[in-house]
Protein backbone atom coordinates (compact mmCIF):
# COMPACT_ATOMS: atom_id res chain seq x y z
CA UNK A 1 0.00 0.00 0.00
CA UNK A 2 1.37 3.34 -1.25
CA UNK A 3 2.24 6.01 1.23
CA UNK A 4 -0.89 7.75 -0.28
CA UNK A 5 -3.24 5.65 0.07
CA UNK A 6 -2.07 5.18 4.13
CA UNK A 7 -2.82 9.31 4.61
CA UNK A 8 -5.40 9.32 2.32
CA UNK A 9 -9.59 9.02 3.31
CA UNK A 10 -10.39 5.73 1.58
CA UNK A 11 -11.03 2.76 3.28
CA UNK A 12 -7.27 2.08 4.49
CA UNK A 13 -6.24 5.66 4.71
CA UNK A 14 -5.77 7.55 7.90
CA UNK A 15 -6.54 10.82 6.86
CA UNK A 16 -10.09 11.20 8.84
CA UNK A 17 -8.83 10.30 12.25
CA UNK A 18 -5.39 12.38 11.37
CA UNK A 19 -8.31 15.28 10.88
CA UNK A 20 -10.34 14.21 14.26
CA UNK A 21 -7.25 14.49 16.32
CA UNK A 22 -5.99 17.87 14.70
CA UNK A 23 -9.80 19.09 16.06
CA UNK A 24 -8.95 17.40 18.96
CA UNK A 25 -6.10 19.00 20.14
CA UNK A 26 -7.53 22.66 19.21
CA UNK A 27 -10.53 21.79 21.24
CA UNK A 28 -8.06 21.00 24.02
CA UNK A 29 -5.62 23.94 23.81
CA UNK A 30 -8.76 25.93 23.34
CA UNK A 31 -10.29 24.76 26.88
CA UNK A 32 -6.90 25.19 28.49
CA UNK A 33 -6.63 28.76 27.42
CA UNK A 34 -10.27 29.83 28.54
CA UNK A 35 -9.01 28.41 31.85
CA UNK A 36 -6.29 30.09 31.83
CA UNK A 37 -7.39 33.10 31.34
CA UNK A 38 -10.26 32.64 34.04
CA UNK A 39 -6.87 31.43 36.19
CA UNK A 40 -4.60 34.00 34.60
CA UNK A 41 -7.05 37.07 35.41
CA UNK A 42 -7.48 36.35 39.38
CA UNK A 43 -3.60 35.65 39.74
CA UNK A 44 -2.86 38.82 37.80
CA UNK A 45 -5.13 40.36 40.23
CA UNK A 46 -3.80 39.09 43.29
CA UNK A 47 -0.20 39.81 41.99
CA UNK A 48 -0.98 43.53 41.71
CA UNK A 49 -2.79 43.47 45.00
CA UNK A 50 -1.94 45.69 47.75
CA UNK A 51 -2.21 42.57 50.27
CA UNK A 52 0.81 41.25 50.77
CA UNK A 53 -0.29 37.54 51.41
CA UNK A 54 -2.40 37.74 48.11
CA UNK A 55 0.65 38.80 46.08
CA UNK A 56 2.69 35.62 47.59
CA UNK A 57 0.03 33.18 46.62
CA UNK A 58 0.32 34.70 43.18
CA UNK A 59 3.99 34.66 42.84
CA UNK A 60 3.98 30.91 44.21
CA UNK A 61 1.31 30.29 41.40
CA UNK A 62 3.40 31.27 38.34
CA UNK A 63 6.96 30.11 40.11
CA UNK A 64 5.62 26.62 40.50
CA UNK A 65 3.49 26.11 37.27
CA UNK A 66 6.15 28.11 35.20
CA UNK A 67 8.91 25.84 36.68
CA UNK A 68 7.65 22.32 36.91
CA UNK A 69 7.88 19.57 33.87
CA UNK A 70 4.42 19.82 32.34
CA UNK A 71 4.24 16.22 31.63
CA UNK A 72 4.59 15.93 35.75
CA UNK A 73 1.51 18.27 36.36
CA UNK A 74 -0.43 16.45 33.63
CA UNK A 75 0.28 13.06 35.15
CA UNK A 76 -0.37 14.96 38.74
CA UNK A 77 -4.13 16.08 37.60
CA UNK A 78 -4.76 13.55 35.58
CA UNK A 79 -4.10 10.75 38.68
CA UNK A 80 -4.09 12.75 41.24
CA UNK A 81 -7.63 14.60 40.57
CA UNK A 82 -9.04 10.86 39.57
CA UNK A 83 -7.98 9.78 42.88
CA UNK A 84 -9.47 13.14 44.98
CA UNK A 85 -12.31 13.23 43.22
CA UNK A 86 -13.22 8.66 44.48
CA UNK A 87 -11.99 10.17 47.79
CA UNK A 88 -14.77 12.67 47.85
CA UNK A 89 -17.16 10.14 46.42
CA UNK A 90 -16.45 7.63 49.28
CA UNK A 91 -17.11 10.79 51.56
CA UNK A 92 -20.45 10.72 49.73
CA UNK A 93 -20.87 6.92 50.17
CA UNK A 94 -20.05 6.51 46.74
CA UNK A 95 -17.99 2.96 46.54
CA UNK A 96 -17.00 2.98 42.97
CA UNK A 97 -13.99 4.54 41.46
CA UNK A 98 -14.58 8.04 40.13
CA UNK A 99 -12.48 9.33 37.25
CA UNK A 100 -11.54 12.83 35.53
CA UNK A 101 -11.96 12.11 32.00
CA UNK A 102 -8.95 12.26 29.47
CA UNK A 103 -10.29 15.61 27.82
CA UNK A 104 -11.12 17.42 31.13
CA UNK A 105 -7.67 16.57 32.76
CA UNK A 106 -5.71 17.24 30.02
CA UNK A 107 -7.71 20.51 29.48
CA UNK A 108 -7.48 21.63 32.85
CA UNK A 109 -3.73 20.46 33.43
CA UNK A 110 -2.44 22.40 30.39
CA UNK A 111 -5.31 25.43 31.79
CA UNK A 112 -2.72 25.33 35.26
CA UNK A 113 0.16 25.77 33.01
CA UNK A 114 -1.36 28.35 30.96
CA UNK A 115 -2.81 30.29 33.89
CA UNK A 116 0.30 31.14 34.92
CA UNK A 117 1.82 31.90 31.58
CA UNK A 118 -1.00 34.41 31.34
CA UNK A 119 -1.03 35.88 34.61
CA UNK A 120 2.16 37.47 33.62
CA UNK A 121 0.61 38.65 30.19
CA UNK A 122 -2.47 40.28 31.96
CA UNK A 123 -0.17 42.13 34.45
CA UNK A 124 2.62 43.40 31.93
CA UNK A 125 -0.64 45.04 30.35
CA UNK A 126 -1.71 46.06 33.51
CA UNK A 127 1.07 48.19 33.75
CA UNK A 128 0.94 49.17 30.51
CA UNK A 129 -2.23 50.94 30.98
CA UNK A 130 -1.67 54.90 31.17
CA UNK A 131 -2.07 55.58 34.76
CA UNK A 132 -3.04 59.15 33.43
CA UNK A 133 -6.44 57.80 31.56
CA UNK A 134 -7.48 55.85 34.82
CA UNK A 135 -6.70 59.20 37.09
CA UNK A 136 -8.90 61.25 34.44
CA UNK A 137 -11.52 58.51 34.54
CA UNK A 138 -11.61 58.44 38.67
CA UNK A 139 -11.98 62.59 38.35
CA UNK A 140 -14.39 62.63 36.38
CA UNK A 141 -16.54 60.59 38.57
CA UNK A 142 -16.10 57.27 36.88
CA UNK A 143 -17.28 53.82 39.34
CA UNK A 144 -14.45 51.13 39.45
CA UNK A 145 -16.82 48.98 37.08
CA UNK A 146 -17.46 51.13 34.71
CA UNK A 147 -13.61 52.28 34.50
CA UNK A 148 -12.67 48.64 34.60
CA UNK A 149 -14.78 48.22 31.14
CA UNK A 150 -14.73 51.11 29.43
CA UNK A 151 -10.99 51.60 30.22
CA UNK A 152 -8.88 48.55 31.47
CA UNK A 153 -10.64 45.54 29.81
CA UNK A 154 -10.15 46.66 26.30
CA UNK A 155 -6.71 48.27 26.33
CA UNK A 156 -5.67 45.01 28.82
CA UNK A 157 -6.54 42.92 26.46
CA UNK A 158 -5.07 45.03 23.18
CA UNK A 159 -1.65 45.24 25.11
CA UNK A 160 -1.87 41.35 25.88
CA UNK A 161 -2.97 40.02 22.34
CA UNK A 162 0.57 39.67 21.18
CA UNK A 163 1.30 37.67 24.36
CA UNK A 164 -1.62 35.78 24.31
CA UNK A 165 -0.46 34.59 20.92
CA UNK A 166 2.60 33.15 22.42
CA UNK A 167 0.86 31.54 24.96
CA UNK A 168 -1.44 29.73 22.80
CA UNK A 169 1.34 28.50 20.78
CA UNK A 170 2.93 27.50 24.10
CA UNK A 171 -0.46 25.43 25.08
CA UNK A 172 -0.78 23.80 21.38
CA UNK A 173 2.62 22.45 21.85
CA UNK A 174 1.97 21.35 25.80
CA UNK A 175 -1.16 19.46 24.45
CA UNK A 176 1.27 16.98 23.12
CA UNK A 177 1.87 15.67 26.74
CA UNK A 178 -1.63 15.12 26.93
CA UNK A 179 -0.93 12.06 24.66
CA UNK A 180 -0.14 9.93 28.02
CA UNK A 181 -3.72 10.37 29.36
CA UNK A 182 -4.69 8.01 26.27
CA UNK A 183 -6.59 11.00 24.74
CA UNK A 184 -6.65 10.48 20.82
CA UNK A 185 -5.24 14.34 20.24
CA UNK A 186 -2.63 14.35 17.09
CA UNK A 187 0.71 13.29 18.78
CA UNK A 188 -0.97 10.28 20.08
CA UNK A 189 -2.84 9.53 17.07
CA UNK A 190 0.48 9.84 14.62
CA UNK A 191 1.91 7.41 17.36
CA UNK A 192 -0.93 4.80 17.23
CA UNK A 193 -0.97 5.30 13.64
CA UNK A 194 3.05 4.88 13.44
CA UNK A 195 3.26 1.51 15.36
CA UNK A 196 0.20 -0.08 13.80
CA UNK A 197 1.02 0.01 10.56
CA UNK A 198 4.73 0.08 10.71
CA UNK A 199 5.19 3.29 8.69
CA UNK A 200 7.49 5.39 11.58
CA UNK A 201 8.92 8.53 9.42
CA UNK A 202 5.34 8.37 7.19
CA UNK A 203 3.12 9.26 10.46
CA UNK A 204 5.41 11.68 12.59
CA UNK A 205 6.08 13.43 9.51
CA UNK A 206 2.71 13.62 8.37
CA UNK A 207 1.73 14.56 12.29
CA UNK A 208 4.50 17.17 12.32
CA UNK A 209 3.14 18.81 9.15
CA UNK A 210 -0.26 19.09 10.78
CA UNK A 211 1.33 20.56 14.13
CA UNK A 212 2.79 23.18 11.49
CA UNK A 213 -0.47 23.81 9.80
CA UNK A 214 -2.43 24.96 13.03
CA UNK A 215 0.65 26.64 14.74
CA UNK A 216 0.71 28.79 11.54
CA UNK A 217 -3.22 29.22 11.53
CA UNK A 218 -2.94 30.36 14.57
CA UNK A 219 0.01 32.65 14.11
CA UNK A 220 -1.96 34.62 10.99
CA UNK A 221 -5.36 34.82 13.32
CA UNK A 222 -3.24 36.00 16.17
CA UNK A 223 -1.62 38.98 13.47
CA UNK A 224 -4.99 39.91 12.49
CA UNK A 225 -6.84 40.05 15.76
CA UNK A 226 -3.96 42.37 16.72
CA UNK A 227 -4.16 44.57 13.56
CA UNK A 228 -7.79 45.01 13.61
CA UNK A 229 -7.25 46.19 17.90
CA UNK A 230 -4.95 48.47 16.94
CA UNK A 231 -6.80 49.96 13.74
CA UNK A 232 -9.84 50.04 16.55
CA UNK A 233 -7.76 52.29 19.05
CA UNK A 234 -6.55 54.18 16.70
CA UNK A 235 -10.44 54.99 15.40
CA UNK A 236 -11.36 55.87 18.83
CA UNK A 237 -8.84 57.90 19.29
CA UNK A 238 -9.35 60.31 16.81
CA UNK A 239 -13.40 60.39 17.60
CA UNK A 240 -14.02 63.92 20.17
CA UNK B 1 -25.52 -3.52 79.19
CA UNK B 2 -23.78 -0.37 78.97
CA UNK B 3 -24.73 1.79 76.00
CA UNK B 4 -20.85 1.05 74.60
CA UNK B 5 -21.08 -2.87 74.84
CA UNK B 6 -24.04 -2.93 72.85
CA UNK B 7 -23.13 -0.55 70.40
CA UNK B 8 -19.80 -3.17 69.96
CA UNK B 9 -22.15 -6.47 70.23
CA UNK B 10 -24.69 -4.52 67.52
CA UNK B 11 -21.48 -3.93 64.99
CA UNK B 12 -19.90 -7.43 65.47
CA UNK B 13 -23.47 -9.25 64.82
CA UNK B 14 -23.62 -7.65 61.70
CA UNK B 15 -20.44 -8.09 60.41
CA UNK B 16 -21.07 -11.13 60.70
CA UNK B 17 -24.61 -11.66 59.67
CA UNK B 18 -24.26 -9.72 56.46
CA UNK B 19 -22.71 -12.06 54.06
CA UNK B 20 -19.69 -10.11 51.74
CA UNK B 21 -20.70 -8.28 49.20
CA UNK B 22 -19.81 -9.83 45.92
CA UNK B 23 -19.70 -6.63 43.05
CA UNK B 24 -21.71 -8.19 39.93
CA UNK B 25 -19.70 -7.69 36.97
CA UNK B 26 -21.63 -7.09 33.69
CA UNK B 27 -19.46 -4.80 31.70
CA UNK B 28 -16.02 -3.88 31.91
CA UNK B 29 -13.07 -1.74 30.20
CA UNK B 30 -10.14 -3.08 29.14
CA UNK B 31 -7.30 -0.98 28.09
CA UNK B 32 -4.80 -1.67 25.23
CA UNK B 33 -1.99 -0.01 24.17
CA UNK B 34 -3.43 0.12 20.78
CA UNK B 35 -0.26 0.09 18.78
CA UNK B 36 2.19 -2.76 19.53
CA UNK B 37 1.59 -4.78 16.60
CA UNK B 38 0.88 -7.58 15.94
CA UNK B 39 -0.84 -8.54 19.70
CA UNK B 40 -2.65 -4.88 19.41
CA UNK B 41 -3.16 -2.54 16.75
CA UNK B 42 -5.81 0.24 15.36
CA UNK B 43 -6.86 -0.06 11.87
CA UNK B 44 -8.09 2.75 9.84
CA UNK B 45 -11.30 3.45 11.12
CA UNK B 46 -9.75 3.72 15.13
CA UNK B 47 -10.59 0.16 15.85
CA UNK B 48 -8.52 -1.72 17.82
CA UNK B 49 -7.59 -5.21 16.32
CA UNK B 50 -4.81 -7.73 16.99
CA UNK B 51 -4.39 -11.01 19.25
CA UNK B 52 -6.03 -9.89 22.12
CA UNK B 53 -8.89 -7.91 20.98
CA UNK B 54 -9.88 -11.19 19.27
CA UNK B 55 -8.77 -13.35 22.23
CA UNK B 56 -11.36 -10.33 24.35
CA UNK B 57 -14.12 -11.55 22.00
CA UNK B 58 -13.75 -14.99 22.87
CA UNK B 59 -12.90 -14.04 26.83
CA UNK B 60 -15.84 -11.88 27.31
CA UNK B 61 -18.31 -13.93 25.45
CA UNK B 62 -17.19 -16.77 28.08
CA UNK B 63 -17.50 -14.79 30.87
CA UNK B 64 -20.84 -13.02 29.73
CA UNK B 65 -19.46 -9.46 30.40
CA UNK B 66 -19.88 -6.68 27.69
CA UNK B 67 -16.33 -5.30 27.06
CA UNK B 68 -15.49 -1.65 25.81
CA UNK B 69 -11.68 -1.53 24.49
CA UNK B 70 -10.29 1.93 24.99
CA UNK B 71 -6.41 2.68 23.88
CA UNK B 72 -3.95 4.11 26.77
CA UNK B 73 -0.45 4.81 26.44
CA UNK B 74 1.78 2.38 27.95
CA UNK B 75 3.74 4.85 29.93
CA UNK B 76 1.67 4.97 33.77
CA UNK B 77 -1.28 2.04 32.44
CA UNK B 78 -0.23 0.05 35.60
CA UNK B 79 -0.76 3.67 37.90
CA UNK B 80 -4.14 4.24 35.67
CA UNK B 81 -5.74 0.75 36.49
CA UNK B 82 -5.07 1.44 40.18
CA UNK B 83 -6.75 4.92 39.54
CA UNK B 84 -9.92 3.28 38.33
CA UNK B 85 -9.93 4.57 34.27
CA UNK B 86 -10.51 1.50 33.23
CA UNK B 87 -11.01 -2.18 34.92
CA UNK B 88 -8.20 -4.63 32.95
CA UNK B 89 -5.40 -3.93 31.12
CA UNK B 90 -4.54 -6.56 28.21
CA UNK B 91 -1.08 -5.07 26.54
CA UNK B 92 1.35 -7.96 26.56
CA UNK B 93 1.91 -7.53 29.95
CA UNK B 94 3.84 -9.88 31.24
CA UNK B 95 3.17 -11.53 34.87
CA UNK B 96 6.31 -10.69 37.24
CA UNK B 97 6.85 -10.88 41.40
CA UNK B 98 7.10 -6.27 40.90
CA UNK B 99 3.81 -6.05 39.79
CA UNK B 100 2.07 -8.64 41.01
CA UNK B 101 2.47 -6.54 44.37
CA UNK B 102 0.46 -3.42 42.88
CA UNK B 103 -2.11 -5.23 40.54
CA UNK B 104 -3.59 -8.94 40.72
CA UNK B 105 -3.16 -11.06 37.51
CA UNK B 106 -5.24 -13.87 35.59
CA UNK B 107 -3.91 -17.06 34.62
CA UNK B 108 -1.80 -16.60 31.46
CA UNK B 109 -3.20 -16.61 28.21
CA UNK B 110 0.41 -16.34 26.40
CA UNK B 111 4.01 -17.21 27.05
CA UNK B 112 6.55 -15.90 24.45
CA UNK B 113 9.98 -15.80 24.11
CA UNK B 114 12.10 -12.54 23.83
CA UNK B 115 15.22 -12.34 21.78
CA UNK B 116 17.77 -9.46 20.46
CA UNK B 117 17.44 -7.62 17.10
CA UNK B 118 20.06 -6.19 14.72
CA UNK B 119 21.11 -5.13 11.02
CA UNK B 120 21.21 -7.85 9.02
CA UNK B 121 24.22 -6.70 7.74
CA UNK B 122 25.80 -5.41 11.35
CA UNK B 123 28.92 -7.35 13.19
CA UNK B 124 26.44 -8.16 15.40
CA UNK B 125 24.34 -10.69 12.72
CA UNK B 126 23.60 -13.74 13.33
CA UNK B 127 25.46 -14.24 16.57
CA UNK B 128 25.88 -18.07 18.36
CA UNK B 129 22.77 -19.92 19.28
CA UNK B 130 20.92 -17.53 16.15
CA UNK B 131 17.23 -20.09 15.49
CA UNK B 132 17.92 -21.76 19.17
CA UNK B 133 15.98 -21.59 21.93
CA UNK B 134 17.50 -21.33 26.12
CA UNK B 135 15.07 -21.69 28.78
CA UNK B 136 16.04 -19.76 31.88
CA UNK B 137 14.53 -20.07 35.24
CA UNK B 138 15.82 -16.60 36.04
CA UNK B 139 19.04 -14.35 36.08
CA UNK B 140 21.76 -16.36 37.98
CA UNK B 141 20.56 -19.49 36.65
CA UNK B 142 21.27 -17.35 32.36
CA UNK B 143 25.00 -16.46 33.66
CA UNK B 144 26.74 -19.12 31.72
CA UNK B 145 24.45 -19.19 29.06
CA UNK B 146 24.04 -15.17 28.42
CA UNK B 147 28.20 -15.47 28.48
CA UNK B 148 28.51 -15.56 24.89
CA UNK B 149 25.92 -12.76 24.34
CA UNK B 150 27.83 -10.66 27.37
CA UNK B 151 30.81 -11.11 25.05
CA UNK B 152 29.77 -9.75 21.77
CA UNK B 153 27.94 -6.88 23.12
CA UNK B 154 30.45 -5.70 25.12
CA UNK B 155 30.93 -1.70 24.58
CA UNK B 156 27.42 -2.20 21.87
CA UNK B 157 24.55 -0.45 22.89
CA UNK B 158 21.04 -1.89 23.83
CA UNK B 159 17.49 -0.44 22.98
CA UNK B 160 15.04 -1.44 24.82
CA UNK B 161 11.32 -0.15 25.77
CA UNK B 162 11.25 1.68 29.19
CA UNK B 163 9.29 -0.33 32.46
CA UNK B 164 9.35 -3.56 31.00
CA UNK B 165 10.54 -7.50 31.95
CA UNK B 166 12.92 -7.30 29.05
CA UNK B 167 14.20 -3.87 30.70
CA UNK B 168 15.20 -5.30 34.12
CA UNK B 169 16.31 -8.65 32.10
CA UNK B 170 19.09 -6.30 30.22
CA UNK B 171 19.97 -3.97 33.52
CA UNK B 172 20.41 -7.16 35.29
CA UNK B 173 22.83 -8.75 32.53
CA UNK B 174 24.34 -6.24 30.35
CA UNK B 175 24.55 -2.93 32.19
CA UNK B 176 27.99 -3.64 33.19
CA UNK B 177 29.14 -4.11 29.44
CA UNK B 178 26.78 -2.31 27.72
CA UNK B 179 25.50 1.29 27.06
CA UNK B 180 21.67 1.09 27.63
CA UNK B 181 19.25 2.57 26.02
CA UNK B 182 15.62 3.09 27.30
CA UNK B 183 12.74 4.29 24.80
CA UNK B 184 9.22 5.02 25.20
CA UNK B 185 7.91 2.43 22.69
CA UNK B 186 9.31 -0.25 20.90
CA UNK B 187 8.79 1.41 17.97
CA UNK B 188 10.74 4.47 18.73
CA UNK B 189 13.53 1.76 19.34
CA UNK B 190 13.15 0.23 15.97
CA UNK B 191 13.58 3.61 14.12
CA UNK B 192 17.04 4.09 16.10
CA UNK B 193 17.88 0.68 15.52
CA UNK B 194 17.56 0.71 11.68
CA UNK B 195 19.32 4.16 11.25
CA UNK B 196 21.68 2.19 13.38
CA UNK B 197 22.07 4.81 16.14
CA UNK B 198 21.99 1.32 18.57
CA UNK B 199 23.57 -1.53 17.79
CA UNK B 200 20.73 -4.49 19.02
CA UNK B 201 17.25 -4.47 20.70
CA UNK B 202 15.53 -6.90 22.72
CA UNK B 203 11.93 -7.46 23.00
CA UNK B 204 9.23 -9.92 22.70
CA UNK B 205 9.91 -12.21 19.74
CA UNK B 206 6.33 -12.20 18.38
CA UNK B 207 6.81 -8.11 18.34
CA UNK B 208 9.91 -8.22 16.50
CA UNK B 209 8.60 -10.88 13.64
CA UNK B 210 5.63 -7.99 12.92
CA UNK B 211 7.82 -4.98 13.06
CA UNK B 212 10.39 -6.76 10.37
CA UNK B 213 7.51 -7.13 8.02
CA UNK B 214 8.00 -3.17 7.82
CA UNK B 215 9.68 -1.82 5.29
CA UNK B 216 11.65 0.35 7.60
CA UNK B 217 12.81 -2.27 9.23
CA UNK B 218 13.70 -4.34 6.77
CA UNK B 219 17.44 -4.78 7.15
CA UNK B 220 16.13 -6.02 10.52
CA UNK B 221 16.50 -9.75 11.91
CA UNK B 222 16.80 -12.10 15.06
CA UNK B 223 20.18 -12.36 16.54
CA UNK B 224 21.68 -14.83 19.07
CA UNK B 225 19.31 -17.65 20.82
CA UNK B 226 15.57 -17.11 21.65
CA UNK B 227 15.24 -16.58 25.63
CA UNK B 228 12.24 -18.39 26.72
CA UNK B 229 11.32 -19.95 30.26
CA UNK B 230 10.19 -18.29 34.00
CA UNK B 231 12.36 -15.48 33.64
CA UNK B 232 9.92 -13.85 31.90
CA UNK B 233 7.34 -15.05 35.05
CA UNK B 234 4.13 -17.25 33.95
CA UNK B 235 3.80 -15.58 30.96
CA UNK B 236 1.40 -12.98 29.37
CA UNK B 237 -1.75 -12.38 31.90
CA UNK B 238 -4.84 -9.67 32.39
CA UNK B 239 -3.81 -6.87 35.22
CA UNK B 240 -6.92 -6.40 37.15
CA UNK B 241 -6.95 -4.60 40.79
CA UNK B 242 -6.57 -6.19 43.43
CA UNK B 243 -10.09 -5.09 45.08
CA UNK B 244 -11.44 -6.93 42.19
CA UNK B 245 -11.32 -10.72 42.86
CA UNK B 246 -14.61 -11.32 41.14
CA UNK B 247 -13.63 -10.52 38.15
CA UNK B 248 -10.33 -11.99 38.09
CA UNK B 249 -12.13 -15.48 38.66
CA UNK B 250 -14.19 -14.95 35.41
CA UNK B 251 -11.54 -14.34 33.47
CA UNK B 252 -9.67 -16.75 34.63
CA UNK B 253 -11.78 -19.23 33.81
CA UNK B 254 -12.67 -17.91 30.56
CA UNK B 255 -8.39 -18.02 29.84
CA UNK B 256 -8.32 -21.47 31.04
CA UNK B 257 -11.29 -22.49 28.41
CA UNK B 258 -9.54 -20.86 25.58
CA UNK B 259 -6.32 -22.57 26.32
CA UNK B 260 -8.16 -26.05 26.54
CA UNK B 261 -10.01 -25.36 22.93
CA UNK B 262 -7.48 -24.31 21.43
CA UNK B 263 -8.44 -20.70 20.93
CA UNK B 264 -5.31 -18.71 22.37
CA UNK B 265 -3.40 -21.51 19.39
CA UNK B 266 -5.73 -20.68 16.37
CA UNK B 267 -5.42 -16.75 17.19
CA UNK B 268 -1.86 -16.64 17.74
CA UNK B 269 -1.44 -18.83 14.82
CA UNK B 270 -3.14 -15.86 12.76
CA UNK B 271 -1.62 -13.25 14.28
CA UNK B 272 1.55 -13.61 15.46
CA UNK B 273 2.69 -16.49 13.50
CA UNK B 274 3.57 -19.09 16.13
CA UNK B 275 1.85 -20.70 19.16
CA UNK B 276 2.35 -18.66 22.07
CA UNK B 277 0.34 -21.32 24.53
CA UNK B 278 1.33 -21.03 27.95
Amino acid sequence: MSWIDLIGFGEQGRGGILLWAMGMTLAVTAASLCIGAALGAVVAAAKLSASRPARWLGDAYTTVFRGAPELLIIYLVYFGGSQAVTAVGRWLNYEGFLGLPSFLAGAVAVGLISGAYQAEVYRGAYQAVSRGELDAARSIGMGTLLRLRRILVPQILRFSLPGLGNVWQLSLKDSTLVSVTGLAELMRTSQIAAGSTKQYFLFFIVGGALYLVLTTLSDRVFNFAERRVARSFRHGLGRH
Amino acid sequence: MSIRNLVAASALFAALAAPASAKEWTEVTIALEGAYAPWNLTDANGKIVGFEPDLTEYLCAHAKLKCTLISQDWDGMITALNAGKFDVIMDALSITPERKEVIDFTVPYAATPAVFAAPKDGELANLAGTGSVIKLADTSDGAEAIAPLKTALTGKTIGIQAATVYAKFIYDNFKDVAEIKEYKTSAERDLDLSAGRIDAGFDDATYFLGAFESADNAGLAFTGPEIAGPIWGEGEGLGIRKSDPELKALFDEAIKAAVADGTVKKLSEKWLKVDVTP
